[in-house]
């Protein structure tokens, strides 16, 4: 799918550019005026793609960028995606799960049959937004121009109440575009209008160094009534975009975001404790793991004292077990009585096995060799196959009486 | 040792195996420091004094294993580590004074006495949980619940294997 996305995005972009190129305005670069040119281009006219697509989470990254108030095929397909990627709808802080972002952006541009777009929304995973910081700088008079741009096209954004937050790494780039504009932070139109080579250029870099430049861009559509607000700056941004029929306000946004974000983590939680599959709520859920948690400290605090008990055993055994580890890997049982200080390389059991026997009070003074020997196979089979106790347990069974009770 | 890691299972890296060994290593400390220091007590305060000092090597193996990666198992370690050396009193005040640090951001002048949270029991319980907001604290209850049941299953079948 990448590759061919990569072919059609280069077509895309080559089309793209020579409809740019073919702009009347000619004036891109730093002409407001040409923004009037571009507001149906702002949004991106995805021929269709992305129009009504999709689930949930994925009408966030197909919806936004592709505001159907297309007037100008040309130029309509130029560029808008540019800065799409940063979009990639993703809730979660980059930072943290970049795989997991980066996982779901491929699902999104998969499903959503994006052609040109997947390119740019591979590059912009999340991963990689450090590269973006890096290219975007380089970037930032451009960005400016698309600020300006951008804010005119808004008007012409989406019908759809949709509105993007912009990831950004980094502030820099952004902050002399917010104080141009206050409102807009990101337009792939305007910068995508800006010349060919630019695109051209955007796109290389996407695909080398994805999402390079397009995590400097951001897609924003708002639609004409709400305002919009810019979201606190932050060390992080998040790129969120609102759904239809919810509030646009930045506030409520984050929140959103945050609460997303607990709820993802609460489901996972809700697979790690057993028996929480039909707990609906946060709180019961709460408790259920608090509980949980307890009780498995309470456990482990049971299992040291047991283990404390059968202290003396453990003690010589632990060092058997040592050695069997390291030896088991040699080709198995080495009949030498559960301890070998001349193949032994495990520095405890050289140290401590002789004088240990007769020093510690054991119980069993009369701990044989031969059980020793079998102990030691038991618990390397033990080992091998992952602590399955009950077959631990049935290999002891002949060696059981070797162990009274205390 | 290479070839023998080689020649290991595929599990040999799991959180499991990590932690059993290093489990049983320091139970192997323990015993020769043991061996060192018996006889002096009753034999009630030898086993209390080990449960503690099994538990405190269980814990800290797990926290090795996890490394320096989460923030529960920074946390655990540092109040393993400080737990040896200073008084209880001491500890807590650490804790409470991390719980200015986070709070202190958001109101200077109230400190500890917020609305009682739920979240704040799980705090309590999770190591280092006085110092996270709600969504980190969730992800790393995730994985110290993870921790905790590998634990738990370890020193279980090691028991098992030891008492019949």
């Amino acid at each position: 799918m990448d590759g061919s996305a990569d072919n059609n995005g280069d077509l895309g972009y080559q089309n793209r550019a020579e409809s740019v190129m073919n702009c009347p305005s000619s004036g891109m670069n730093t002409n407001p005026f040409y923004a009037s040119a571009w507001d149906p281009v702002v949004s991106l006219s995805q021929p269709g793609n992305f129009v009504g697509s999709s689930t949930e989470s994925q009408s966030e990254f197909s919806n936004s960028p592709f505001p159907i108030v297309m007037e100008n095929p040309g130029i309509s397909n130029t560029c808008h995606l540019v800065r799409y990627p940063s979009d990639s709808g993703f809730i979660e802080l980059v930072p943290k799960f970049p795989g997991f972002g980066s996982g779901n952006f491929s699902e999104m541009v998969g499903s959503l049959g994006l052609t040109e777009c997947s390119q740019i929304v591979n590059t912009g995973c999340p991963s990689n937004y450090k590269e973006a910081n890096n290219e975007s700088t380089s970037h930032d008079a451009q960005r400016q121009e698309d600020h300006q741009l951008s804010e005119e096209t808004t008007i012409g954004a989406l019908p759809h109440g949709k509105r993007r937050r912009r990831v950004a790494e980094s502030n820099s780039p952004f902050d002399p575009n917010k104080n141009a504009e206050g409102e807009f932070q990101k337009y792939p139109s305007g910068e995508s209008s800006d010349s060919a080579k630019e695109l051209d250029e955007k796109r290389q870099k996407i695909e080398q160094n994805r999402g390079a430049n397009s995590c400097g861009k951001q897609v924003v559509k708002q639609t004409k009534d709400n305002p919009q607000s810019r979201e606190a700056p932050k060390e992080n941004y998040i790129h969120v975009r609102a759904r239809r029929g919810q509030a646009t306000n930045s506030h409520s946004l984050a929140e959103r975001v945050r609460r997303e974000k607990i709820s993802e983590r609460m489901r996972m939680l809700q697979e790690l404790v057993p028996g929480c599959n039909k707990i609906t709520g946060k709180a019961v859920m709460l408790d259920e793991i608090i509980n949980y948690v307890q009780s498995l400290q309470q456990q482990v605090e049971f299992l040291s004292m047991k283990l404390a008990t059968v202290n003396p055993e453990l003690y010589n055994d632990v060092e058997r077990i040592q050695s069997k580890d390291i030896l088991h890997s040699r080709g198995g049982n080495e009949a030498i009585l559960g301890f070998s200080p001349g193949t032994n390389s495990h520095q405890y059991s050289h140290g401590t096995f002789q004088p240990g026997i007769p020093v510690i009070p054991n119980p069993h003074p009369h701990f044989s060799p031969a059980h020793h020997a079998i102990l030691d196979n038991e618990l390397q089979s033990f080992f091998q196959m992952g602590f399955d106790s009950s077959s631990a347990i049935d290999s002891l069974g002949p060696n059981g009486h070797l162990k009274p009770e205390l | 040792m290479t070839t023998k890691h080689v020649i290991a299972t595929a599990h040999t890296r799991s959180i499991k195996n990590r932690f059993a060994r290093r489990f049983l290593r320091s139970l192997l400390k323990m015993k020769r420091s043991n061996r060192l220091g018996t006889g002096f007590q009753s034999n009630e305060e030898i086993r209390k004094r080990n449960t503690q000092r099994i538990k405190t090597a269980a814990d800290r193996s797990m926290a090795r294993v996890v490394g320096p990666r989460k923030i529960w198992s920074r946390a655990l370690l540092f109040k393993l580590r400080n737990r040896a050396r200073i008084q209880v009193g001491l500890r807590k005040r650490c804790l409470v004074s991390k719980k200015k640090k986070v709070l202190g951001k958001e109101k200077k002048v109230q400190v500890i006495s917020r609305e009682p949270n739920r979240a704040d029991n799980l705090r309590e319980l999770v190591p280092g949980g006085d110092s996270m907001d709600i969504c980190s604290l969730l992800e790393e209850t995730a994985h110290y619940i993870k921790c905790l049941a590998t634990q738990v299953k370890v020193m279980q079948s090691i028991a098992d294997l030891y008492s019949t």
